[in-house]
């Protein structure tokens, strides 16, 4: 009997495999001297300026705030502390002692101007494994019956789409995926759970969230994972990014015994496949295999 | 081995740093002290670097037991004061804002805090604990930080980092007043979703700071503030000092464990220089809050700045506290 204990440290690997021509989230369109007045600058105070593309195409608004925050991070500019991307806005934290609010707008202003479709981060593609229902799926049925359906629909709804992590948030390591199917929308549940345990697997709207620590939560559990998308001893300790894609795939329960037992013992229990662009363009290939502890 | 013993943890005291910048794009809350200006005056005191860690005492009713000797200080409030005591009961009184070097084995306590929400005890050295994303830092939601990531608890052992300056002459500063007046905020970023008279109201009427506060963030009770239409926005990053309205329309101020972002509608934003002051104020407390200009808030923020630096580069030699007990050898575990 497999104890699943949280506190445990999870060795876990992730493989990468460089893959040519992986489909991915593209922009279609560019921002220009034209539609960059259409970006809205708004203040917080004298630690933040937010830079809000809520007069794009929500799915360009996604697209631009990641890209942008990118770009914000790589330019390491002094005084600037963070930048964070939200559903269609970013949020660049900044050190009011070293640069000023103006000045974090022009830089904004600046990195956006030019962002097109070539301004990816490199595309990566998550296979992860699921225990769906029983103990793990508390909500499993419930949903299942909210939407007239059994929960091997629900189950089977949930593995057919590739979801697209939009915003990172609420917790260290917690993902918003988003792209679930629509025939799962249902609300969050009415009154929360005081104890969500780590690993759970909820969805809610358009949306699958794991629960990376036990939480107090409102998604409703269908399932849940072997591996910790957080985990403060590993070397690199988040393992999703925003614009990551995901898909999931069902294990039984003495599969997800074995793959918790295997992750805690240092192997391999999940991949991410990257679409890397190099700096002349070129997609490359090959395979490389981190250990990150 | 350099360590304390937590004896009685109080209801509300971690470890805390200046927290990790950076990450939250990752969901990493940025934590870090709730009064960092007090930090870095307790760390200065004891000749620690500025961030170094410290322990950040809410409310107060903390004891714990130095089992090496060391310095330590006591800022954040001006009326609370360190007891120190032996095991012969003998109880000498150490005010605030000053370093005391202190035996192994005394008991050091802090009472309920008589002023002040939020106290800052540094330890020369600091404490020796797991970094994450190069921050000691306890963000007890996140589960982060510190020891276990949690609260201290009574019967926690800590590790203390070695102390560079041990024979060190004693220090006193004097920490520049809190500016006396409204708590200063910046409209926005959505304040365009409320009605006139809600962002007249946040401004005109007072607000009471109420028990259920942590440090996620404060509820205030006041005038509840409507909304044009309702509470909800696509997600967005928050700032420490965020006035969060939900859809009941009654305000709450975000503080530093405040969730990377959130989907429910900010009127305004507590200015960076005012949010220590904001920390050390307690439940029942009233707030009246005025708007400014962000141009108005970063000059604030560079005075308030200039006046730390001032106060820290005019530490004077404090004159030596008489051990009495370590004169007369009694209670001498050493």
């Amino acid at each position: 009997m497999v104890q699943y204990d949280i506190t445990l440290n999870l060795n876990l690997r992730i493989e990468q495999v460089l893959i040519p021509n992986a489909t991915e989230l593209k922009l279609d369109m560019k921002i220009t001297d034209h539609n960059i007045e259409n970006i809205d600058i708004i203040n917080a105070s004298d630690q933040g300026v937010l830079i809000s593309f809520a007069n794009f195409d929500p799915q360009d608004a996604i697209l631009l705030s990641r890209v942008l925050g990118q770009k914000i991070l790589e330019n390491a500019q002094a005084g600037v502390l963070d930048a964070i991307p939200g559903m269609n806005n970013l949020l660049i934290c900044y050190d009011c002692l070293t640069v000023s609010h103006q000045q974090i707008v022009k830089l904004a202003l600046d990195l956006a101007l030019g962002i097109d479709s070539d301004s990816h981060q490199d595309s990566r593609l998550w296979r992860l494994p699921v225990c769906y229902g029983d103990a793990f799926g508390l909500d499993l049925d419930d949903v299942a019956a909210q939407k007239g359906l059994t929960a091997d629909d629900v189950i089977n709804r949930h593995l057919a789409n590739e979801l697209t992590v939009a915003i990172m948030g609420f917790l260290p390591g917690l993902a918003y995926m988003k792209g679930v199917d629509d025939s799962l929308y249902v609300p969050r549940r009415s009154s929360p759970r005081q104890h969500v345990p780590a690993l759970s697997l909820g969805i809610a709207m358009d949306q699958t969230v794991i629960y990376p620590l036990a939480s107090p939560g409102g998604w409703n559990l269908i399932g849940r994972v072997p591996f910790r998308p957080f985990d403060p001893d590993r070397a690199d300790p988040v393992l999703f990014r925003a614009g990551d894609r995901i898909r999931f795939h069902a294990i039984n329960k003495a599969e997800y015994d074995d793959l918790y037992q295997a992750a805690a013992n240092g192997e391999d229990i999940i991949t991410c496949e990257i679409t890397s662009k190099q700096s002349t363009g070129k997609q490359s290939t090959g395979k490389q295999s981190i250990e990150a502890k | 081995m350099r360590q304390i013993e937590i004896i009685t943890a109080g209801p509300h005291t971690s470890i805390q740093d200046a927290g990790r910048i950076g990450h939250q794009a990752l969901g990493v809350p940025e934590g870090g002290a709730l009064d960092p200006v007090s930090m870095r005056f307790a760390n200065a005191l004891v000749g620690n670097a500025l961030g170094q860690s410290v322990l950040e005492v809410c409310m107060g009713g903390l004891t714990f037991r130095p089992i090496t000797d060391c310095r330590i200080a006591l800022t954040g409030t001006k009326d609370g004061y360190l007891s120190l005591q032996d095991e012969t009961g003998f109880n000498l009184d150490v005010p605030s804002y000053r370093s005391v070097a202190i035996k192994a084995g005394r008991l050091v306590r802090l009472g309920i805090l008589p002023d002040s929400n939020t106290a800052t005890i540094a330890i020369a050295g600091g404490f020796d604990l797991p970094l994450l994303f190069d921050s000691m830092a306890t963000s007890p939601n996140a589960m982060i930080g510190g020891v276990e990531g949690r609260l201290l608890k009574d019967g926690d052992m800590i590790a203390l980092g070695d102390d560079e300056t041990p024979d060190m002459a004693e220090f006193q500063l004097a920490p520049p007043e809190d500016h006396n007046g409204p708590i200063r905020i910046v409209y926005g970023p959505q304040d365009d979703r409320f009605t006139a008279a809600a962002k007249e109201n946040l401004i005109t009427t007072p607000y009471q700071i109420t028990p259920v506060l942590n440090r996620m963030g404060m509820r205030l009770d006041g005038m509840a503030l409507a909304h044009i239409d309702n509470a909800d926005i696509p997600s967005d990053g928050i700032v420490k000092g965020s006035i969060q309205v939900p859809g009941n329309g009654i305000p709450i101020i975000l503080m530093a464990d405040h969730q990377t972002t959130g989907g429910y509608t900010k009127i305004a934003t507590v200015i960076s220089a005012d949010l220590p002051k904001l920390a050390r104020m307690r439940p029942g407390q009233s707030i009246t809050f005025q708007s400014i200009s962000v141009n108005q808030a970063e000059e604030i923020a560079k005075k308030t700045e200039h006046d730390v630096v001032q106060a820290i580069h005019a530490m004077m030699p404090a004159p030596p506290i008489i051990d009495t007990a370590a004169l007369y050898g009694l209670g001498d575990t050493t």
